[in-house]
């Protein structure tokens, strides 16, 4: 039972700690649009 | 046209030996391997044959990561890249004569390696020299196959050809365990037809790198 | 040019959703429990999906590849490196929870089964390329060359499992075959497990595709400013 309960945390975790640099990958798209805004609005 | 591979052989280990170098930076590695594993047992131990052709073949492969940064180094200089890939030679000749070239170098490398073996790892030569010779080739033929293609990747990048080993070692996966079963069946005197699957997976791996090398190459090794 | 496909996106994180809720009742309360190895071989209906996932991720990135050399265009390059990705996430879980598994029923952490050593060597060779795309090795013909990696790691994979099944037959392994007999309750509940992870994967695949080319597009786009306001 112990067993299944740690390769459960394992599974989830895992799961969890992409969705978490997928989350992480599109704050820094983010950043990089508003960048890219800021240039546009320049010229 | 025929031999232009051949050509290309014959140049690179003409270079290769020209600084009085060859592969003596393979060489010393290998050798330096085989010493320190050989601190891994207590003194007067003998390791098993599993473990001694192990090492032989980690050497081994070490040393083709080493052979072949050497021989597309030597296209670098001068931009010779640029006129091999301008001259009438199909692309795949050159694939094919680095290939080569290589697999004298790592043979090389091997002839000191195994006497290495025998003296610090205890390792025992019994059984068919024909057939260890026989495996060795096939396996370096795989080791080279897959260098040749690999090699040329990291033609032109600067540092970054070292990360390429990450993906090379695993790649040779197959042709190590095949190396490490044929030595110890070898040495414990099995007869070849015993390991005739393992031969077969040797040469399987050489016939399908071969045909991937063949189509890949050209999209490897091409001017800009 | 990327196309994002949004509706595409939601349907699959909705039926992964749905199904993973089905899927985790059906686990902890349809599925009875196995007479000799109790309640760890749940795990079995986690593992199995995750592995049988990563492999066609990893054969995606070879068909990917294949549209590299192909069509030369950069959504296929993209592609590839996101099913890569998340072939290395799958079959991580997949060593994970193979290695507890062994240990609750084989009381070892880890022992030479070829799928097991397959599974290993390839989580080597995939987080390789992905070390090698994250560094951007190859310039310019850096979409080729991933695009070569990614195909000469595909044709090694029956290579390895083919040493592995022959590395292990002369050594005898200790264990049985895996037990044989699944109840009908019990394939139920793998197939909807099967889905469940197979919709979870879809979508994470999409999300970070979508993610990943429009982060190439921006990087463009900022390039191409620079280069005007230099002008």
């Amino acid at each position: 039972m112990n067993y299944l309960f740690i390769a459960n945390v394992c599974v989830w975790l895992g799961v969890g700690g992409y969705v978490l640099f997928l989350a992480r990958q599109h704050s820094v798209l983010e950043r990089r649009v508003r960048q890219l805004e800021i240039l546009d609005a320049d010229e | 046209m025929r031999a232009s591979w051949l050509a290309i052989a014959a140049k690179d280990l003409r270079l290769a030996f020209a600084g009085g170098q060859g592969p003596v930076q393979a060489v010393l590695l290998g050798l330096l391997l085989v010493f320190i594993f050989s601190l891994s047992a207590a003194p007067g131990d003998r390791f098993s044959p599993q473990q001694a052709m192990a090492i032989f073949w980690l050497c081994s492969s070490f040393a083709v990561v080493l052979i072949f940064s050497l021989l597309f180094r030597f296209e670098e200089e001068n931009d010779t890249a640029t006129a091999l890939l301008l001259s009438p030679l199909p692309v795949q000749g050159l694939w094919l004569g680095k290939t080569l070239a290589g697999l004298v170098l790592l043979v090389l490398c091997q002839v000191f390696f195994f006497p290495a073996a025998l003296v610090f790892l205890g390792l025992d030569p019994g059984g068919s020299p024909g057939g260890l010779v026989l495996m060795v080739l096939g396996v370096d033929l795989g080791l080279c196959i897959l260098g040749g293609l690999i090699g040329a990747m990291g033609h032109g990048q600067g540092a970054k050809d070292a990360l390429l080993t990450i993906i090379v070692f695993p790649l040779q996966v197959p042709l190590l365990l095949g190396g490490i079963r044929i030595g110890v069946g070898l040495m414990q005197g099995l007869p070849l037809a015993d390991l005739g699957e393992w031969f077969g997976l040797v040469l399987a791996f050489d016939a399908v790198f071969s045909g991937a090398a063949l189509f890949l190459f050209p999209h490897v090794f091409r001017g800009e | 040019m990327f196309r994002i496909y949004p509706k595409t996106l939601t349907l699959f994180a909705a039926a992964a959703m749905v199904l993973m809720a089905a899927g985790q009742y059906a686990i902890w309360f349809y599925a009875p429990e196995e007479m000799t190895m109790g309640p760890v071989q749940k795990i079995f209906y986690f593992h199995l999906p995750l592995a049988w996932w990563c492999f066609v991720a990893f054969f995606g990135v070879f068909a990917a590849s294949v549209m590299v050399l192909w069509t030369g265009k950069e959504k296929w390059d993209v592609l590839a490196g996101v099913l890569a990705e998340a072939g290395v996430l799958f079959s991580g879980l997949a060593l994970i929870t193979g290695s507890i598994w062994g240990r609750a029923a084989w009381n070892t952490w880890w022992t030479w089964d070829p799928r097991l050593s397959t599974t290993l060597v390839m989580w080597f060779v995939y987080s390789g390329y992905l070390v090698l795309r994250a560094a951007d090795a190859g310039g310019a013909k850096g979409a080729r060359m991933r695009a070569v990696l990614g195909i000469v790691a595909f044709v090694d994979v029956p290579l390895v499992f083919l040493s592995a099944r022959l590395w292990r037959s002369i050594h005898p392994a200790v264990l049985a075959s895996r037990s044989g007999g699944l109840e009908p309750e019990m394939w139920t509940t793998v197939w909807i497990n099967l889905l469940a992870w197979g919709a979870l994967f879809a979508a994470i695949v999409l999300a970070r595709y979508h993610g990943a080319g429009f982060a190439r597009r921006v990087e463009a786009a900022l390039v191409r400013i620079q280069e005007k306001t230099l002008q």
